[in-house]
């Protein structure tokens, strides 16, 4: 393929064959880790750097579009100090986290079994299945409103939405996964004389572990963005309401800082639960889907 | 998921034929809808609270011809739509090349890697308040929304579709005397062809939920507009009627998708990652 130039690495001659060659390889190589992190911490520090100079005072953005990164440092520092908005810091954080955790954990009561179910008995698969089916399209923000007119603006009806979000992919992997188990494994386990109960908590439940923390994990990450929507829309704390607060005071760093605080959590729920899905399932080979 | 077991689930006994699954699930749904109407007629919770599946067929026929909040029904549709298809073009027009040229061309990566892995994990929700700072309440508010949330599925599945075709097969192109470009349009891209059609079909449902989310928080048009007005008049039905709407289009889409998928890459998708 073409040599593609880059202003950072030197731009060859291609006097000789051999020169050109070697630079169209290096371009289908992987850097080694060394480079690599070389490479990465670079390319941060040019965007970072980039940013501060495009928002300069006298710069082509202005900082009311988008914050120099020291202001959002600077808001940092002054949301984590001092109480915004009627609480501190902490306790939007732990707000959030309180109905994000709790709307989940619940969802997971009720769709770890009914999935389990579904996965296992034909009939109970046929029952549900196609209410799930209806049902799943309406994305879970879409409840929001209808949440907000059943239970009001308080936390009960956060609790809800969070629910209906985590609830889908709870019940469908836990289903997948108990349906798709090696018929093989579980007529073995019947031949040694295993009873139905035996075969369902000792053979079906651990086989399909990795694909049942691997639903738990989706399902935190749908309810965590659906919570945000929530606190967007209807709540009195929490990091989404400080964002639309910020957003409507005009306060760009303090609205920066809370989309990162959000992703950062996010990102920790995600890689967490990866763990986790080492630490209980060690025989998954590496995290599906 | 894995791939299909080679042998009968567990309940032991031969596969069901469809059509009992079909009754028992039509039924079923038929007893929710019957036990829904019986409940809500019987007078347990206000009809403000919970109306009757036949108050809300007929709200949704009143709304289909009579404008509420702008427009009628079709109109809040159609907006919805325009928003979504501009913005989920633009995330595939970008990402599948960068997803592509990530695979392609490894040095790439740890270029791009440590800016989108940070941002990928903010929801596109959580783009709202400072979009709408940004473009106002606009169309372009929501199409960025949208984009936002599409994004990361193309280059995800494109990245993952390129990555895992099997490197024998641009050897024996490149043995063969193809060149860089040949072997990418003519052997990488079919092959990775279907993974990057998964991405387009998440992206578009990625983008759809996005975008009832962002029309709840600002607009003037669009289905989730509408169930947010149906909200502040008081009125379950046309919250009701929204999301049906909202739900039967995304069904709608997707079921299109699938058909174009099979129509015209009857190989198998594989391997694609939910990006969510």
């Amino acid at each position: 393929m073409a040599p593609r130039r880059s202003h950072a690495e030197p731009v060859p001659t291609a006097t000789s064959g051999g020169a050109t060659r070697a630079w169209r390889a290096a371009w289908r190589r992987e850097p080694g880790r060394a480079a690599w992190t070389a490479i990465a911490i670079g390319s941060l520090c040019v965007m970072l750097g980039a940013w501060a100079w495009a928002t300069r005072p006298g710069g082509a953005i202005p900082a009311l579009f988008l914050p120099p990164p020291g202001d959002v440092a600077a808001s940092f520092v002054r949301l984590v100090s001092r109480p915004y908005l009627g609480s501190t810091f902490g306790a939007h954080v732990l707000s959030s986290l309180d109905v994000v955790i709790g709307g989940w954990l619940l969802a997971g009561a009720v769709g770890l079994p009914l999935g389990i179910a579904m996965g296992w008995w034909r009939r109970a698969r046929w029952i549900a299945f196609p209410l799930f089916q209806v049902l799943r399209p309406i994305p879970p923000l879409a409840w929001i409103p209808l949440a907000i007119v059943w239970l009001g603006i308080g936390e009960p009806a956060r609790i809800f939405v969070v629910f209906v979000a985590a609830l889908v992919p709870w019940v469908m992997n836990s289903m997948q996964a108990v349906h798709s188990i090696d018929g093989l494994l579980v007529r073995a386990a019947r031949t040694l004389g295993a009873s139905d109960r035996q075969i369902l908590t000792r053979v079906v439940c651990r086989t399909a572990l990795p694909t049942l923390v691997a639903g738990a994990r989706i399902a935190l990450g749908n309810a965590w963005t659906t919570l945000i929507a929530a606190e967007l829309l209807a709540a009195t704390s929490g990091l989404g309401y400080i964002a639309l607060n910020a957003s409507r005071t005009l306060e760009m760093g303090i609205l920066l800082v809370s989309m990162l605080v959000i992703g950062v959590l996010g990102a920790a729920f995600s890689f967490g639960m990866q763990a986790l899905a080492r630490v209980f399932a060690p025989w998954s080979r590496g995290a599906r889907t | 998921m894995s791939a299909s077991p080679p042998l009968a689930p567990p309940s032991a006994r031969p596969r069901a034929a469809v059509p009992a699954a079909l009754i028992v699930g039509a039924a079923s749904i038929a007893t929710l809808v019957v036990a829904w109407q019986v409940v809500a007629m019987a007078g347990i919770v206000p009809a403000r609270v919970l109306p009757t599946p036949l108050d809300v067929a007929l709200r949704f026929a009143t709304l289909a011809v009579e404008t509420f909040s702008g427009s009628t029904l079709e109109g809040h549709a159609l907006a919805s739509l325009t928003r979504w298809v501009i913005g989920a073009a633009c995330a595939i027009a970008l990402g599948i090349p960068l997803g592509v040229a990530l695979a392609w061309l490894p040095p790439l990566r740890p270029v791009i890697a440590p800016a989108f892995e940070l941002l990928r994990f903010i929801p596109p929700f959580a783009w709202v308040p400072i979009a709408v700072l940004w473009f106002g309440a606009s169309t372009t508010t929501q199409a960025l929304i949208v984009f936002i949330a599409a994004f990361p599925a193309c280059v995800i599945n494109a990245h993952l579709g390129v990555s895992l075709v099997d490197p024998i097969l641009p050897r024996a192109a490149a043995m063969l005397g193809a060149g860089g470009v040949a072997t990418l349009r003519r052997v990488v891209l079919p092959v990775a062809a279907p993974s990057i059609f998964t991405g387009v079909r998440i992206a578009f449902s990625n983008g759809w939920m996005a975008l009832v989310g962002a029309e709840l928080v600002v607009g003037k048009q669009g289905l989730g507009f509408l169930i947010s007005q149906g909200q502040i008049n008081d009125s379950v039905t046309t919250i009701m009627v929204g999301m049906i709407a909202i739900g039967a289009l995304g069904a709608l889409i997707d079921f299109g998708f699938q058909r174009v998928e099979r129509a015209w890459l009857p190989w198998l998708a594989f391997g694609a990652k939910r990006a969510s």
